[in-house]
This record gives C-alpha cells, structure tokens and sequence, in this order.
C-alpha cells in the first residue's frame, strides 16, 4: 500500500500521528548487564536494540577475514573497534534467517565500527581490542541511526574516552522519488512503513556540532530535496544526543548520590581561587 | 499547502539544572523549534555556558551530585592543565571531557574519573590475576586491564632458595610453576609505555593460590569496586568455627577468599619437630615444594561454608553499590553471621542475594 501522500497534506500528520519534525519515543537506559564493561538498552519507537561492550581488552586469537568483525582503525598502535551485530529472526514482521556472512550486516558492522572509531580515543589503548555486540530484537525503521546510538551509549557506560557522543538519526521525504514532486517536505525519524516508500538517509553527527560522521542514503532522490532532509537529519541528531546524554546524566547522579562513585568538585568551588 | 512551523513542543519533559533557571543570560534557543530550511540550525542546547555557571550562585548539593559526560566542555580558561579522562581541542584552549564521571582536581591538573572503566595499573598495587598464556620465559596474566600482564621467569620466587638465578633447567620446567588457569596474588613491578604491566612474585606474601574461591567485582573505576587501601590482605577469624580465613582483595577488583594455612615456618615448627631440626635449607625447600603446588589442602566443611558467606558478602557490597575495603567486608561478614543467626536455617543460610543483599547493605549504611 502506497503511503496516502494526499492525507499528510490535508493535516499533515504522518501515518503514527507524528509531524514532520518529531521523533518517534526514544527510551534508553545504560548498565544492563552487571557483568559487561559496559551496555545498553535503546528504544527508538518500536526499533529495539541491546548493545554489550568488552574492552578495550587483550585481542583475542586473528579470526579469518569471514568472520563477523569489521575494524574500525589499523592495529597500529591504536585499539581495534570490532562490532558484531545479530539480528534477531523474530525482530521484523515476516520471520527471516539472517546469517552470519549476510552482506546488509557486514556493512552495518563496518558502519558502525568506523563511526565509533572516529569518536573514541582509541589510540590511548595500543595492542588491544574493543569489541561492540549488538543484538537487534525488533525492527522498525531507522535500524542503522538506533544501532549507533546503543553502541555509543554502551561505550560511555565502559568509560571509553571519546571525543563526544556518537548521535544518529533518520530524515526523509513526503512524496516519492518518481512523484518529483518540489514541494516535498522533509520529515524526521522515519519508521519502517516510512522507509519503504520513501527516499531517506541515515545521519550521525558529532555531538552538538554539525560534524557528520555518518551519511548513508540508499534510495534515490533529487538532490535538490537532499539539503533540506540532512538539515532535518542533524537536527534531530542533536536531540537524540540530548536525550542520551540526560539518561547518562540521570544514571551517574543517582550513582553519586548512592555514594557508589565520590562526589566530584564543582566548577565553583574551582574558580573561587 | 506549505508547512506551518509549529510551535515548539519538547518531546519530554525538560527537566532543567538549577543553575539554568537561575541564569538569566540564558540564551533562547531553547525556545525555537524545528528546522530553517536556510541552513541556519537552532542550536537547542541544554547544556549551560561556562559563564552562566560562574554567574549563578547554586546550592552545593545539587551542583555535587552533577557529573560531566563527553563532549562537556569543562572550562576554556588557560590556566588549567588537562589530565585524564580529558582533551582539548586543536586550536582552541577548552578542555573537554571524554568520559562520563566525576572532576577532580590536583592543583591546575583537572582530571575526569570515569564512573566505571577497566583497571590501569599502577606500580605498587596487588592484584590478584589467572595465567591465561605461557610462554618461553615469562607468564602473561590476565589482571582484568586493557592488556594483559606479563610475569617473567625471573621475578618468581624459583625453588630451592628466594635468591636464586634462574636456570635454563628452570626455563624448561616453567609450567610446574604457573600452568594456564592458575590464580596468583601479585605486585605490578613496572609500566611499559603502552600501560602494560610487569608483576613479580619475589615475597612470601605473593604466588599462587589455592584452598578458596575466586570473585570478579568490578574494577576501581567504580561502581563499588576495590578501593586502593593501606590493607588489602588480611587474615580474619570466621565465625561458627570456620577458623582463620585470608581474603586478598586486588587492586584490579579480583578478590580471593580462601582458608588460611598456617606458613611452612610455623608449621615445621608445630606439626613436626624432627623436621624442624633438619635447618634452614631443608625450611627453604619445603616454601618452595608447597608453594607452587596446586593441590588443596583438606578444608573443613565449616571453614567452606564460612568461605562461601564471605563472598556473598563481597557480591552483595558490589550489588548494592557499596566499595569493597577491609572495614566494609569485615563489617558485612559479621552483619551476616547475625543475619542467619536469627533466620530459621541458622549457620547454614548464606544466601545473601537479592533482599537479603539490601538487608545488609542498609543495616552497613546505617552503621
């Protein structure tokens, strides 16, 4: 079913009821496994993903070039970033085996090893490994942009250093590629009904600046709708960064407050002298 | 129809620091939703500027609770010096923070501790590792860091004597000392650039262990980890006859929890007196024969239950977010030997999981 272009102009409401330039409920929450160096939980909507964190930590034996691992950065005197995604067979509607050599998930793994890899400090840790699983358990739209921001969320619970949050996000387009049509609007967090009918990319941003580590459009679209959809994308990436940095926030007052972690000093009490 | 810019509606409640309603230089972004097309970004920012920070005069409770996450920029004033945990951007003089956790201060030196991160070693601190690897010369142990540490050859108390020179024959035979599994108490000797370590066993007080059990908590980068202190190894006597029991708490956040076995010394002097009479060199012989043996000795069933509760009171202090140090546990130990004093299994209930974990950790925040 082509999606009713006619009724987003009438109200201009999309088809879950969002506006243009709304996020769908993004719920996140860091230090879900006590035994991990460091994970997360992130809710895009109704896309679910789970990230683990192991490192940076001695590499393990040189697996072949087939196996699941995309590196981020050469061995030279740098930790390697090694992702692996699995994608659950009952994460989308029609059930589907995703093997492990499935060229869609190698280069989401090589996508998001590189992204990282340009935030994290990684040439802090030599000779060793940081290895980022994530489990996707439900899809619906925007996988890449969620698959990003768990992993730079469980990066931030291992206590990597990183340069500042790796955000992601999903723009789009109201009318088709083959509408043509000028007039069309961006929109902002495409969910799956979204992707399959409309021209999108995927957008990851520095934190709050306008540095874009990440562009990936795999549809086509006029170039001249493409400025306003990335202009959408990196907006929404700043809200996105906002909303993982307060649940981190969130996490290490409550941490400081439980006396887990020592209290640290304020900038006032800094300056004073 | 062209597209009405709405009004801004947050997507979530925005809870604001205090330190911002305060501000009354507090810029407007916030205000303005959506995009200009122009290319012109609002910048929404939440975060506040260094200079409404300064300004404002904010209760020292809530501003000590405050963390700083990535990306934060601490202060852009010159005078400080970046240590860990920040950076500062090419051709400006901000220090940023690059990871999430709590600022401390040495002088100028601002420095970020993460809230949780691997283990760094330092020289000086004891760790407890496992040999996960032998090679010709030397041990590489696994001290749960970035890397793993490398034990030589020549920093073990070899057999037949403490200063001894190695020999090829000891080369030879390295796995009779330390095999792949082996759990050891160590010293980190010395820092490689790369922050690798080099440990050594050269004490009587360092080697391998055995006759106990071995617990993971979480390294010092927090969460309730081992806190670097003056004691970290200490013998305590158990309750309900479980005799004396030796707990080595690693610096790394590895714990051994293990019987206490009297010191061959003692031991000579106690068991058997025709030993005794044999000399020193004889003493020398039997340190080395029992200390690189990975045998048990026999361990009473007490003592193992003792052993057991001991380290659910270590799990229970990590669960609860509590620091594991000699006080907490010692503490904790005894807090739950009167926890399953009153319950209705008596001695034998050790369980310390779940609400009764919470039960101790607030009956030791009371305290």
């Amino acid at each position: 079913m082509p999606l009713d272009t006619s009724t987003y102009n009438l109200a201009l409401l999309r088809v879950d009821g969002r506006r243009w330039n709304e996020l769908r409920r993004v719920h996140a929450q860091i230090r879900t496994q006590a035994a991990a160096d460091g994970s997360s939980y992130l809710e895009m909507g109704h896309t679910k993903v789970m990230c683990v964190v192991t490192g940076p930590s001695e590499p393990g034996p040189r697996r072949g070039t087939g196996g699941g691992g995309a590196g981020g950065a050469g061995a030279g005197g740098a930790a390697e970033v090694v992702v692996s995604i699995v994608i659950a067979g009952f994460s989308s509607v029609d059930r589907k085996r995703h093997g492990r050599g499935d060229k869609r998930t190698l280069e989401l793994q090589s996508t998001v090893a590189n992204a990282l890899a340009a935030s994290l400090h990684i040439h802090l840790f030599p000779h060793s490994q940081v290895n980022i699983s994530l489990h996707v358990l439900s899809q619906d739209g925007s996988l890449l942009a969620a698959l990003i921001n768990a992993a730079a969320l469980a990066c931030v619970d291992a206590g990597i250093p990183m340069t500042d949050y790796v955000a992601a996000c999903t723009a789009g387009s109201t009318s088709t590629y083959a509408a043509n049509d000028e007039g069309a609007d961006p929109l902002l967090d495409l969910n799956h009904q979204e992707e399959q009918e409309l021209p999108g990319l995927t957008v990851a941003t520095l934190g709050e600046s306008d540095r874009v580590v990440v562009l990936v459009c795999e549809s086509r679209v006029q170039v001249s709708r493409l400025e306003g959809m990335l202009a959408v994308g990196v907006d929404g990436c700043k809200q996105v960064r906002e909303i993982l940095d307060r649940v981190v926030r969130e996490k290490g007052r409550r941490m400081v407050q439980e006396g887990t972690v020592e209290k640290g000093i304020g900038l006032n009490e800094m300056d004073v002298d | 129809m062209p597209i009405t810019i709405l009004a801004p509606r947050p997507s979530r409640p925005t809870r604001k620091h205090p330190q911002e309603d305060a501000s009354v230089t507090s810029d407007t972004d916030s205000e303005a939703g959506g995009v200009d097309l122009d290319g012109d970004l609002p910048m929404t920012t939440t975060r506040p500027s260094k200079r409404a920070r300064l300004n404002t005069t904010t209760t020292q409770s809530t501003a000590a609770f405050e963390i700083v996450t990535p990306g934060e920029i601490i202060t852009d004033d010159p005078q400080w010096m970046r240590g860990h945990g920040t950076y500062v951007t090419p051709s400006t003089t901000a220090i940023t923070s690059s990871v999430a956790g709590t600022m401390t201060r040495t002088n100028k030196l601002l420095s970020v501790r993460p809230l949780r991160a691997r283990y760094t070693p330092e020289v000086g601190d004891l760790v407890v590792g496992r040999i996960v690897e032998v090679q010709a010369k030397r041990w590489r142990v696994d001290v749960g860091s970035t890397q793993l540490a490398s034990l030589p050859l020549s920093a073990i108390n070899l057999p037949g004597g403490i200063l001894r020179k190695r020999t090829e024959t000891d080369e030879l035979q390295i796995r009779t000392f330390f095999a792949e599994g082996d759990l050891l108490v160590a010293e980190v000797q010395q820092l490689f650039a790369d922050g690798g370590a080099v440990l050594h066993t050269r004490s009587l007080k360092y080697g391998k262990l055995r006759n106990g059990v071995f617990v993971a908590v979480s390294g010092t980068g927090g969460g309730g980890g081992v806190v670097r202190s003056r004691r970290q190894v200490w013998t305590m006597e158990a309750a309900n006859g479980g005799g004396l029991v030796d707990v080595v708490l690693g610096v790394n956040g590895y714990v051994w929890i293990s019987k206490h076995v009297e010191t061959p010394e003692a031991g000579a002097d106690s068991s058997s007196s025709s030993k005794a009479a044999a000399g020193i060199t004889n003493m020398e012989e039997s340190v080395s024969t029992t200390m690189y043996s990975s045998q048990n000795d026999r361990i009473e069933v007490e003592a193992m239950r003792e052993i057991a509760r001991l380290r659910g009171v270590v799990t229970a202090l990590v669960e609860n977010g509590l620091r594991v140090d000699e006080d907490m546990v010692v503490r904790g130990y005894h807090e739950a030997v009167e926890m399953a004093m009153v319950s209705a299994e008596g001695p034998d209930d050790i369980y310390l999981g779940g609400e009764r974990g919470q039960q101790l950790a607030a009956a030791l925040r009371g305290a």
